[in-house]
């Protein structure tokens, strides 16, 4: 059947990685052996497969997306999906394939989302500002981003993986779970306790202009 | 935001052996087994349709019910091919030709019997009946085709519920033609194509959010 060729790829936003991409020629069957040592629980060949595949999945990304937080976070959505799917791979087929299917699949996935999110939000202009002075309004916020970035990289670390795995990145108690390997309570508390100490951080910095 | 290196090595303290799938030929082969252990035991419990013998000898009959099968069986196979992140979107088209066959018969038998439509024919207890047969097969084929197929929910979410619909409602449209006499036009649409476009319909609604639902209440890696 023809299904059993190469699959295409679903949308032609992100081109699909081809015989001759570079990127897969070399390193498919290497990563193929990979994926199949990691199926069978191998750390080191898992290690050694996401970092391989990682500049590969930062390459599509970055076609798609402007901002490098962006590209990263789609890198991260992608690596997380090829973790939860691993046992799906069959090791007698290419990874090149599975792996651009599943990038492609989760980058078109982000793309709606931005779409959707940005048909619903409006850009500010510059009249909706409360101030007509420009740093009476932005100011205050980047300095705020600011001070809040520091004040996470100042948690420890427990406190500053889980902030940064159920706020920042919006993960469900269990992914973060399945993925830290911690359970959804100690992953609570941790919570309660970096929301605490931010809160103490930023007050102190606030008081002491 | 977390570094990439950082989840990294979360990713990799947490790889435990994982089984791998078997072939989804053979998942969807599992599943069909799991319907007709269903289909068996509403046989066994409720027995064939009376007229049964007599209605296997009418090529309309058996086309039909040959549609409904085939339908079931190969939407079944596409919904686990495509589950799969390389397998080719073509897959989707494998339960077309069946699907054509078995609406076609459906409508042929809507324009020849509705001229002989008996009101009384068909009372309530039967109907009641018939929906309960077609609980008791439609509900637990979805839930295992949803359970199989829960890590499809980050893949291909759309396809692979509306084939799936699919498989399910034609399975659920055999068994009903199988063990109820429900001959009049009406209910033949009401129950046949109704259940059916139902099903599907319900798949592709909530079939996205079913599956990732599931995927979240059991936890895909072992």
């Amino acid at each position: 059947m023809s299904a059993e060729r190469r699959s295409p790829i679903p949308l032609t936003i992100v081109s699909a990685s081809t015989p001759d991409d570079p990127q897969t020629a070399g390193d498919g069957a290497d990563w193929s052996k990979l994926m199949a040592r990691s199926q069978y629980g191998d750390r080191e060949a898992y290690r050694t497969l996401l970092e391989g595949v990682t500049p590969y999945i930062r390459s599509l990304a970055s076609r798609c997306f402007k901002q490098p937080t962006d590209v990263e976070d789609a890198v991260q959505d992608v690596l997380l999906t090829i973790h939860m799917v691993r046992h799906a791979y069959d090791p007698s087929r290419p990874f090149g394939p599975w792996l651009a299917a599943i990038a492609n699949r989760r980058i078109i996935d982000r793309l709606r989302r931005d779409t959707r999110r940005k048909a619903r939000e409006v850009a500010l202009s510059a009249e909706h500002e409360t101030f007509a002075e420009l740093s009476a309004n932005l100011h205050a916020e980047t300095s705020d981003e600011v001070a809040l970035a520091q004040a996470i990289e100042r948690l420890p670390p427990d406190q500053r993986q889980t902030i940064r795995m159920l706020k920042l990145n919006e993960m469900s108690l269990k992914e973060a779970a399945a993925v830290s390997g911690r359970s959804i309570p100690a992953l609570k508390v941790a919570t309660y306790r970096a929301i605490k100490s931010l809160r103490r951080m930023l007050k102190q910095q606030s008081n002491s202009p | 935001m977390t570094e990439i290196p950082d989840l990294i090595d979360a990713l990799v303290e947490t790889a435990t052996p994982v089984r791998r799938l078997r072939p989804p030929i053979v998942r969807a082969g599992l599943w069909l087994a799991f319907a007709a252990t269903v289909l068996c035991l509403i046989a066994i419990a409720h027995g064939v349709r009376p007229d049964f013998s007599d209605r296997v000898r009418q090529p309309l009959f058996v086309l039909s019910m040959i549609g409904a099968l085939a339908t079931g069986i190969l939407a079944a196979v596409a919904s686990f091919q495509i589950s799969l992140p390389d397998r080719s979107r073509l897959w989707t088209v494998l339960p077309l030709p069946p699907l054509a066959l078995w609406v076609a018969t459906i409508g042929y038998g809507c324009l020849t019997d509705w001229v002989s439509v008996d009101p009384d024919g068909v009372h309530m207890g039967e109907a009641v009946r018939c929906f309960a047969t077609l609980l008791m097969t439609s509900v637990p084929l979805s839930i295992a085709i949803l359970v199989m197929l829960r890590y499809a929910a980050l893949l291909r979410p759309l396809e692979v519920s509306v084939t799936g619909g699919l498989a399910v409602a034609a399975l659920t449209a055999f068994a009903l033609s199988l063990f109820h006499d429900l001959d009049a036009t009406v209910m033949i649409l009401t129950w046949n194509l109704g259940a059916a476009a139902l099903i599907a319909a319900l798949g592709s609604l909530f079939g996205r959010s079913m599956l990732e639902w599931m995927a979240r209440f059991t936890t895909l890696p072992r």
